[in-house]
């Protein structure tokens, strides 16, 4: 079943175009891989599917439903999450009280706090790794716990769709392994991925399939060792002529 | 330090515990305070301003908890005493009506604000909302016909009466009264405040302050939560002017639309503890009777210096406030 489908969309920056007719479907339980090199369009998409910004020209679709323009708040409460790419904590909140709010607020609203919403909350943080810093403020964590913490709040909300930003940028190969761990038992939950991944360290391990990206333009898609043997894929990412091709 | 309420943490459980043990000897203190000072009428006086000050910084606060600073707040007090005092002059309202009608009124005028400052945040929304005063206080000044303009009303009816069956009480009667009046006032404000800020409410105020964009992600409506935060802040300044003209029984829009209703209650929030619910209050009912009884006699020209230094010295040195840093410590 599909969860997500692009349709031809577009941006552009005062006439600079960021994407340019991006079609893509996303099926559900899938893990997808969103890679390209710098300012390829990654976070750019990813704030089009997410609200943040609206798309010049083009479609989304969720789960069949035209999301188009909708903002974040909405796109949210329709099952649609994400996380940052740099961590957006609530920092002078309590780590379990950043991942209540978005029990709170992610479907319905209650004005009282209702104790299974707390429950759930410690749960998920039990689930990232950092239950035992329940009570201490976001702006304490370190950073790695910081992007936990922005993944368990994200979780909270009870997405169907996981938009997921540079989850493990700049971690080490320790860190690289547990988040995907993490991420697995994330899809275990049902819960279909999208995963924006520059320096392909995650991706290749866990996606499915990969979308490529180069100057807004989609330049393959396809399983992860497919495209890692693509061409455009290379050139887009090593700069240089394909080997074959010194043969010609 | 987050003032949300959480059952299972020493840390949180030693400053909830300190807050009860304010709450209740405030509460008491003041309950009593007319018996302690054997009725003598400047000190009841002088603490019924303090409590309508605390009631004007409870409800800049409710603003200033989701992280908008406003200088504006005179816009609503002004316009919420002129509300009350002409309905109840000109046209012979209860005061028991015009009271709430004043803080509708100044509630219309946050609707407007927040049009006008939808898309500011930090210090262009504090400039913008120090401009906005400008506009019910021009209105006021030249709409001779209604509010004599900057002559100013004078001979308000006073606070309200209360009869239950046999018994009843004139606030207006005597200082003691119209000190409970406004104290009654505090405790109904303290409580829906504390019950807000305790509620999923008080996540929603506390994340859009945090990170607004992250409170988006999570299914908040950061425009929709601002504006609540800004009508009930509104609603309960306009309440308060209404109370002070009632009490003062005399006003201009030189007074009442003064930077001085702007400034005192931020003021008194910072220095008390902007994330507290009880800090903005205590701030109030200590530093405004220190002003009278000590630096008034002291500087009569100069007293207000107090205030400059008390904010300086907090954001140096407290800048979680004093209530702030002491439900830390203990």
């Amino acid at each position: 079943m599909t969860v997500l489908q692009l349709q031809e969309l577009s941006k552009t920056f005062n006439g600079i175009s960021a994407l340019s007719n991006i079609d893509f479907t996303i099926n559900e339980g899938e893990i997808v891989g969103l890679v390209g090199p710098n300012g390829a369009g990654k976070t750019t998409l990813f704030n089009l599917i997410s609200g943040r910004l609206r798309p010049s020209t083009g479609k989304i679709l969720f789960e069949g439903k035209d999301i188009t323009g909708f903002k974040p708040h909405a796109v949210c409460k329709l099952g649609i999450s994400r996380t940052f790419q740099s961590s957006r904590p609530f920092s002078r909140m309590s780590t379990l009280h950043n991942v209540l709010t978005g029990q709170v607020f992610g479907k319905g609203f209650s004005l009282h706090i209702r104790p299974e919403d707390e429950q759930m909350a410690h749960e998920l943080l039990d689930v990232v790794g950092i239950a035992h810093k329940a009570e201490t403020l976001a702006a304490d964590l370190t950073l790695s716990e910081q992007r936990r913490l922005d993944l368990a709040r994200a979780l909270a909300t009870r997405p169907k769709l996981l938009l997921l930003d540079e989850v493990a940028a700049g971690f080490s190969p320790v860190l690289v392994k547990q988040a995907i761990k993490l991420i697995n038992r994330v899809r275990e939950r049902g819960v279909t991925l999208l995963i924006v991944d520059h320096f392909l360290n995650l991706s290749l391990k866990v996606a499915d399939r990969l979308l490529a990206l180069d100057h807004g333009e989609k330049i393959a898609e396809g399983p992860p060792n497919i495209i890692m043997r693509n061409r455009e894929v290379l050139r887009a990412y090593l700069g240089m002529r394909y080997p074959d091709e010194e043969d010609d | 330090m987050s003032f949300f309420a959480s059952k299972n943490t020493k840390l949180n459980t030693r400053g909830l515990k300190f807050d009860s043990v304010g709450l209740v000897t405030g509460l008491v203190l003041l309950i009593i305070l007319p018996a302690l000072v054997k009725s003598n009428n400047y000190i009841l006086q002088v603490f019924t301003h303090a409590l309508l000050l605390a009631n004007l910084a409870l409800a800049w606060n409710i603003l200033g908890v989701s992280g908008s600073i406003s200088l504006g707040h005179a816009a609503f007090f002004g316009a919420g005493a002129y509300c009350s005092a002409v309905l109840s002059l000109e046209y012979g309202l209860s005061s028991w009506l015009t009271i709430p009608l004043a803080g509708l009124l100044a509630a219309g005028l946050g609707l407007i604000m927040n049009l006008i400052c939808l898309r500011l945040r930090g210090a262009y929304f504090a400039l913008a909302t120090l401009a906005f005063v400008e506009i019910p206080r021009v209105i006021t000044d030249n709409w001779d016909e209604l509010t004599h303009g900057s002559l100013g009303l004078v001979s308000l009816p006073g606070l309200p009466s209360l009869s239950l069956g046999t018994w009843s009480v004139d606030f207006s009667a005597s200082i003691m009264a119209s000190y409970y009046f406004v104290f009654a006032f505090s405790l109904v404000l303290l409580g829906l405040v504390r019950f807000l800020f305790n509620s999923n409410l008080g996540l929603a105020f506390q994340a859009i302050r945090e990170e607004e964009i992250a409170a988006e992600a999570v299914g908040i409506s950061a425009n929709r939560y601002r504006l609540l935060s800004l009508l009930l802040s509104a609603f309960f300044t306009g309440v308060s002017g209404a109370c002070y003209a009632h009490l003062v029984r005399y006003i201009e829009p030189g007074l009442v639309y003064g930077l001085h209703f702007s400034a005192i209650p931020m003021i008194f929030a910072i220095c008390g503890g902007r994330f507290t619910i009880l800090g903005p209050a205590m701030a109030a009912l200590i530093i405004y009777p220190l002003d009278q009884f000590v630096f008034h006699p002291l500087l009569p020209a100069g007293h207000e210096f107090l205030y400059g230094v008390v904010l300086i010295l907090t954001v140096l040195f407290l800048p979680a406030g004093f209530w702030g840093s002491l439900r830390k410590i203990f």
